[in-house]
């Protein structure tokens, strides 16, 4: 194909599959003054939240685990301790940093900005709030302005959020090899290797959620779940919800999940070797990483900020003008999952790794790639006049199949195992 | 091309601030190195062994799957942003793209390039058999209470 | 603007290439191609192809390259390589003649294009036409090659199988798995 024709072709005129025009209104126009005072505001209000955010978690994390293990938690520092977290951080200042002998002084410089710095461009993708009553579509007026209540909305959308927990992973790895000392080594290899595997989960359960919105976008993937019953969650039936749930809690290094820092095997895991700040900002960003992973969950399965609604009524906060009624609904779905994730720590006991990798590769993967072409299949049908259930009677078997041939080949793999196993 | 500056502008923030911090603390914190401090951690005890130089075939085994499985991933996202115009062509483009994938990793799986773990020994756990009987014998005194029935005393497999 | 971004991103290509060459510890070299793969990720943006870009840090720096790093951890070549023993004698002159084929074929085509890509509109790319437009040519035109690629992913997979698992029988399996 001729270049220019390949031009003719990005400008060609596109169908109207999208329902909404998405990206930033704000960006869209000439980057005049107000335009970039505007970004700077978002993107300060960000960064602050961030931090702000990210000592609350730490804050709430361990309160709710001393709940329930029946402790008291902190309680010193500020009203409920809260100011604790701060405490905490400004006494990192005040610690000696120390530098391996054995380390790669570079890489051992670098692995925390790696970790720490991909933590925070999460945050500019989610919607984090928006005036969604009388059909604003989330858009609200700064300064003469209008904008979305997310920092940037750029057409890879939810892609920038794989890339960068594709980028998180060198942070860890690095971290850990770059010590040059045994148990963070360990970590570190225990991690990558988690953490990829659990991408792929990732990846193939957001793909239903895109094949139900039809957008990249963060907030066309918002905008398309106007009403209870059009939330994700809904409509690709939960197993997507589920895995991806899974899949963010090993991605996070998150109990049950966490055999990155192991601290009965491995002391402390990769960042064993880290003192002082360099700790400070590996423990900032996993902690940042929880907050916007669920954050994400909520983006993708249960409408962002959009208020719950049934047909056309919405479920409104009174005396709230609409533009700060998103954030309150963004925050409220938010709490629940971080609740989940205290709750699953102070629960569920560490898996073991092959537990953890047969989780992650043996059910969760072709679990996820079924259940796509599942939904695939169902919408193909619909929009073909199918009968439904004929779709999905073929489409179970096809499945079915599937699940045969994968316990068979489990089968053939145990008992080759055993074979070996019996030579020794 | 606009709509990433916001993202840049964070991107510099952050790190930004983390040198700022370095800065900080280089100032605030004390310095005073020393062998002990410096020496790679092993619980207070002079390190008797290395870093372990290789690791399990596993770990490659999974990251070359994770290549695979990102290359499907990345193919599966154009057809679900726009499954609705493609239509039935395209569903089953995808959908024999997505079954030879998966015979493919049905056949990993069946040659055990997932397997994790030690392998299961065989025992012979006849010669045994006295050690594990909670009765006191000739060879040792030691009753063994509570292992009744727990470890299977004919010869077999144990279980992972 | 462009042009800043243009600089901007072919300085992290340039810069991340030269490292992959001159460092002598083989992950500091895996750390500048990860540098080079952004710059050309930052090239697609700028040229409005943004699910390229995307593919190109997911897949690249996000796939690739850790299998690379696993690689280089994991057996332990971490200090430097002695560059004077050779292990296989033909690949050094393999690589000179690779290296000047791609750059000759290159700046052929940019030569022999270069109208057609002055004279080419600006382009403009808003949400989602990207990938709209690239599924609409994968799944019509492109195919027969995008079936193809599963072939490949099967090649690979054989590949790995072959290479990591011992032979079945009494001589092959003490070798540990």
């Amino acid at each position: 194909m001729a270049v220019s024709e390949l031009a003719g072709l990005f400008q060609g005129d596109l169908p109207m599959g999208s329902p909404m025009v998405t990206g930033d209104p704000l960006l869209d126009g000439p980057l005049l003054w107000a335009p970039l005072i505007v970004v700077a505001i978002k993107v300060l209000v960000i960064f602050v939240l961030g931090l702000v955010g990210t000592m609350f978690m730490v804050w709430f994390e361990r309160k709710v685990v001393a709940g329930m293990q029946n402790r008291v938690g902190p309680n010193k520092a500020g009203p409920f301790g809260i100011l604790q977290t701060l405490a905490d951080g400004i006494k990192l200042f005040f610690k000696e940093d120390l530098l391996p002998d054995r380390a790669d002084r570079f890489v051992f410089r670098l692995a925390p900005f790696l970790a720490f710095v991909p933590a925070f461009l999460v945050w500019s993708v989610i919607p984090l709030g928006g005036d969604y009553s009388g059909g604003r579509d989330g858009i609200v007026t700064i300064l003469g302005q209008q904008t979305r209540v997310q920092l940037a909305d750029p057409p890879i959308g939810i892609l920038l959020v794989l890339a960068m927990s594709s980028i998180a992973v060198y942070g860890i790895m690095l971290a850990g090899w770059s010590s040059g000392s045994k148990y963070p080594l360990l970590g570190s290899v225990r991690a990558s290797a988690q953490m990829i595997s659990y991408e792929a989960a990732l990846g193939l359960s957001l793909a239903a959620v895109l094949v139900t919105s039809g957008t990249l976008s963060t907030s066309g993937i918002v905008a398309s779940q106007t009403t209870l019953g059009s939330w994700n969650l809904v409509t690709t039936g939960f197993i997507p919800f589920i895995v991806f749930l899974i899949a963010a809690t090993a991605e996070l290094n998150r109990p049950p999940f966490d055999l990155v820092e192991a601290e009965q095997e491995l002391v402390g895991g990769f960042n064993t070797e880290y003192s002082s700040l360099r700790f400070a900002l590996f423990f900032l960003a996993e902690f940042m990483n929880t907050i916007t992973m669920s954050a994400i969950v909520v983006t993708l399965f249960l409408g962002g900020p959009r208020p719950p609604a049934i047909g056309n009524t919405a479920l409104t906060i009174p005396l709230i003008p609409g533009a700060l009624e998103g954030t309150i609904w963004f925050v409220l779905k938010l709490l629940v999952f971080l609740y989940f994730y205290v709750w699953l720590r102070a629960t569920l006991p560490r898996l073991r790794y092959d537990q953890l990798m047969n989780l992650g590769w043996k059910v969760l993967i072709p679990i996820s790639l079924g259940w796509f072409l599942l939904l695939a299949a169902i919408r193909v049908g619909d929009s073909n006049g199918w009968n439904v259930i004929a779709v999905v009677v073929i489409a179970l078997v096809s499945l079915g199949l599937g699940y045969l041939l994968f316990t068979a080949a489990l089968r053939v793999s145990s008992r080759q195992r055993d074979r070996e196993g019996a030579m020794y | 091309m606009s709509q990433y500056l916001p993202i840049l502008v964070l991107a510099i923030l952050a790190i930004l601030f983390g040198a700022v911090s370095f800065v900080a603390s280089r100032l605030l914190a004390p310095n005073r190195p020393s062998a002990a401090k410096s020496a790679p951690y092993e619980c207070g005890i002079v390190p008797t062994k290395d870093t372990p130089q290789r690791f399990p075939v596993s770990f490659y085994i999974v990251a070359m799957l994770f290549i695979m499985f990102d290359i499907e991933i990345i193919f599966l996202y154009p057809y679900a942003v726009n499954s609705g115009e493609l239509g039935i062509y395209g569903f089953f483009a995808i959908g024999l793209f997505s079954v030879v994938f998966f015979l493919t990793f049905v056949y990993e799986v069946a040659r055990g390039g997932l397997d994790w773990g030690p392998l299961g020994q065989a025992r012979d756990l006849t010669s045994l058999a006295e050690m594990v009987s909670p009765e006191r014998t000739a060879t040792t005194t030691v009753r063994r209470v509570g292992s009744e029935g727990r470890f299977p005393v004919s010869v077999g497999v144990e279980e992972k | 603007m462009e042009l800043l971004v243009f600089v901007a991103a072919s300085a992290m290509v340039l810069g991340g290439a030269l490292g992959v060459i001159l460092m002598r510890n083989p992950v500091h070299s895996a750390l500048g191609l990860v540098l080079t793969l952004f710059g050309v990720a930052v090239h697609f943006v700028a040229l409005e192809a943004h699910f390229l870009a995307a593919v190109q840090v997911i897949v690249y720096a996000g796939a690739i390259v850790v299998l690379f790093l696993f690689v280089i951890m994991l057996l332990g070549v971490d200090s430097a390589e002695d560059l004077k023993v050779d292990g296989l004698t033909i690949q050094r002159p393999l690589a000179a003649i690779i290296g000047i084929g791609t750059v000759a074929i290159v700046s052929v085509a940019v030569l022999r294009t270069r109208s057609t890509i002055a004279a080419g509109p600006a382009l403009e790319a808003s949400g989602d036409s990207n990938i709209r437009l690239l599924s609409r040519n994968l799944f019509s035109d492109q195919v027969l090659a995008f079936e193809i690629t599963s072939v490949l992913l099967i090649v690979a997979v054989a590949g790995t199988v072959l290479l990591t698992r011992k032979q079945s029988g009494p001589t092959g399996a003490r070798k540990g798995s």
